[in-house]
């Protein structure tokens, strides 16, 4: 597994800085995703983890520009890519950048594609909106890209239907499209969260092979550890719609110091003579009406005590881990609670 | 896809047969007796009986109904009891006329109701959703009548640009064919136009909700292209089907609406055969009405099948 610190290296310089970004549905009175920042940089794998409903998906979308319009907003923040504010970038400049030096692919392959029009135009649609080509070129190219990303009979599939083809089948399309025109980012919706176990893997790998090829930065939003574990150089661990706790892999799964993360990685069945009960973490994140003001963990957190009602910052334990906790690192905080 | 057309018509026939029916059965049920609209004022018994002889009125009902249905399968609808003229030429008469009118009404209502409805699903919740929802509203509250007298005085009578009633057919003269035609193709247009609007607005919201829609987004394509390329194309289908019935229903002629542009279309031939009791018109005029439904609905069937891949290679 790669856990070198890429971040080292001076000449890698991010290819998205995202910086305090702050999202907000309409009407509600606290942050869906509040002050979270985070790093990709190039050919690096960051994995955004959290429960369902922790803010991954907004995220992802808010960078896109693809957040539904009248729904939720960006209350603050900046997303540095390629010397300009994917946030501030009129909608136009944006639609520019998605699909060819951003992509994204999404969570439902099944409904994810146009069931209106053949596989083959709709991968060719995004060269042709990119790329000065000409349709026969673009078309070349989509049997290109469905032949990259192992589909049989590549030739003969360009003119099928999406409902001709299996959920797998599908979200290898919708790979094939967001990496038709090489993108330097590829956003990934926890892409294998529809489809049965044993594609699931294929997706990974295929996604994990592409990525190598093509030196892509990924971001990858999962909740399936498993992925994580996998693919990630560095992971970062989102709680209610905050960054508790990044690093790299290996800081994260063999030494976690955020107590969600610790709660997270000891809720993951392992191999082998089961001791006891599948730890799992009690009770429920908060509702978006009722956030607790300072850590946003506290109330679900067996270490809370009363300076947890000051949210803690973000603070540097290692070579780039971070955590957001005010007992970490926590042998700081066993060697207060024995003196 | 020709097996599929073969068997929807197929499934047409039995339709036809109990539309004969009903038309057949409901014409006798009526009050009345048409001989005795066509003996006149005098009502001579001998000139009774003989225009019940000579009509077949005094055979058995089924004998009746059978050499009608003969009769009709050789294309020969019958004379119509108030002209003597065929009733198959009654109607290859007015129905030019009125296939002009749905054709011009569906025009006007496809060019104000899609867009409409497009653009209100697309700014849902904003002020032009509100003013087209409101149009739209109005438009199907209106009675026909009430906008065409309307438009009559405003346009006829007190401008003078079009003339308030008449027909003149294409062929012969075209702009003053479009110039009779206008206001009542209007008044019928907008009417469907609201229809219209409503159902595109609907269909519309459904479909722009879509994660093929957001993925269209994600592709970087322009605004109007996701619109009018990745959402309008999957709502178009239950716009087809509703079109396809609503010109159907535009076929069997504006009763109001030719009545008081004084068209010569088939509603007004109706009309005007119910109140002088000419039953082979009526009959034959009702048919032709049903086999235009009922051509509408298989139209309706293939178009969907066409639009739809997932129907298309069910087959």
């Amino acid at each position: 597994m790669p856990t070198e610190a890429p971040d080292n290296a001076p000449q890698n310089a991010p290819v998205l800085e995202v910086q305090d970004l702050s999202l907000r549905f309409k009407g509600a009175p606290a942050n869906i995703v509040d002050g979270l920042s985070f790093a990709v940089r190039p050919g690096e794998t960051l994995c955004i983890v959290g429960e369902s409903g922790c803010g991954k998906s907004v995220t992802a979308l808010s960078l896109m520009g693809l957040l539904p319009r009248g729904v939720a907003r960006v209350m603050s923040g900046t997303a540095i890519f390629g010397g300009q504010d994917l946030l501030a970038l009129p909608q136009r400049a944006l639609a520019d950048l998605r699909g060819d030096r951003i992509s994204m692919i999404f969570q439902e392959p099944m409904t994810s594609l146009n069931p209106s029009y053949r596989i083959g135009d709709q991968i060719a649609e995004i060269v042709l909106r990119h790329r000065p080509v000409t349709r026969t070129q673009a078309r070349a190219r989509a049997q290109e890209m469905l032949e990259r990303v192992k589909i049989p009979a590549a030739s003969n599939r360009l003119d099928d239907y999406p409902h001709e083809l299996s959920g797998g089948m599908r979200q290898r399309v919708m790979i094939a499209m967001a990496l038709a025109n090489d993108p330097v980012l590829l956003i990934a919706d926890e892409p294998t969260t529809a489809l049965d176990v044993t594609i699931q893997a294929q997706i990974i790998d295929l996604i994990e092979d592409l990525q190598k090829e093509s030196g892509t930065a990924l971001i990858m939003i999962t909740h399936d550890l498993g992925v994580v574990a996998e693919i990630a150089d560095r992971v970062c661990v989102m709680y209610a719609g905050r960054a508790v706790e990044e690093g790299p892999v290996a800081a994260i799964f063999d030494d976690p110091q955020h107590p969600y993360t610790i709660g997270l990685m000891s809720s993951v069945p392992s191999v082998g003579p089961r001791s006891g009960r599948l730890a799992t973490i009690g009770g429920m994140v908060p509702a978006i009406d009722n956030m607790p003001d300072g850590c946003r963990f506290a109330p679900r957190c067996p270490f809370a005590g009363p300076r947890c009602d000051i949210a803690p910052p973000l603070a540097e334990l290692g070579p780039s881990h971070r955590a957001a906790c005010h007992y970490a690192p926590l042998e700081s905080a066993f060697a207060e609670a024995a003196g | 896809m020709l097996s599929y057309i073969a068997r929807r018509l197929v499934i047409a026939i039995p339709t036809l047969i109990l539309v004969s029916i009903f038309v057949f059965v409901l014409q006798k049920l009526l009050p009345g007796d048409p001989a005795l609209v066509l003996a006149g004022e005098e009502r001579d018994p001998a000139v009774l009986e003989f225009i019940r002889e000579k009509y077949r009125l005094n055979d058995p009902i089924l004998y009746q109904y059978f050499s009608w249905m003969k009769a009709m399968l050789q294309g020969d609808l019958g004379i119509s009891l108030r002209t003597n003229l065929p009733v198959t030429e009654l109607i290859a008469d007015k129905l030019p006329v009125t296939i002009q009118l749905a054709v011009m009404a569906m025009i006007i209502a496809f060019a104000i109701g899609i867009p409409a409805g497009i653009l209100s699903a697309v700014r849902k919740g904003t002020a032009i959703d509100y003013i087209a929802n409101f149009v739209a509203l109005s438009g199907l509250s209106i009675p026909n009548f009430w906008l065409g007298i309307m438009l009559i005085m405003l346009v006829s009578v007190h401008l003078g640009w079009l003339p308030a009633s008449g027909y003149e057919s294409p062929f012969v003269d075209p702009l003053k064919s479009l110039q009779t035609m206008i206001m009542p193709a209007f008044v019928l247009g907008t009417a469907l136009a609201a229809t219209l609007m409503r159902h595109t607005r609907s269909a519309m919201l459904g479909v722009l909700k879509a994660d093929y829609v957001r993925t269209a987004r994600a592709k970087g394509l322009l605004e109007n292209v996701v619109i009018l390329k990745h959402a309008f194309r999957n709502a178009l289908l239950p716009i087809v089907t509703l079109s396809a019935l609503l010109f159907g229903e535009l076929l069997a002629g504006a009763v109001l609406t030719e009545q008081i542009f004084t068209i010569p279309g088939f509603g007004k031939l109706i009309v005007d055969a119910v109140f002088t009791r000419d039953y082979a018109v009526v009959q034959g005029v009702v048919m032709c009405t049903a086999a235009g439904f009922i051509l509408m609905n298989l139209i309706a069937d293939v178009l969907y099948f066409l639009l739809n891949p997932r129907m298309r290679s069910s087959l």
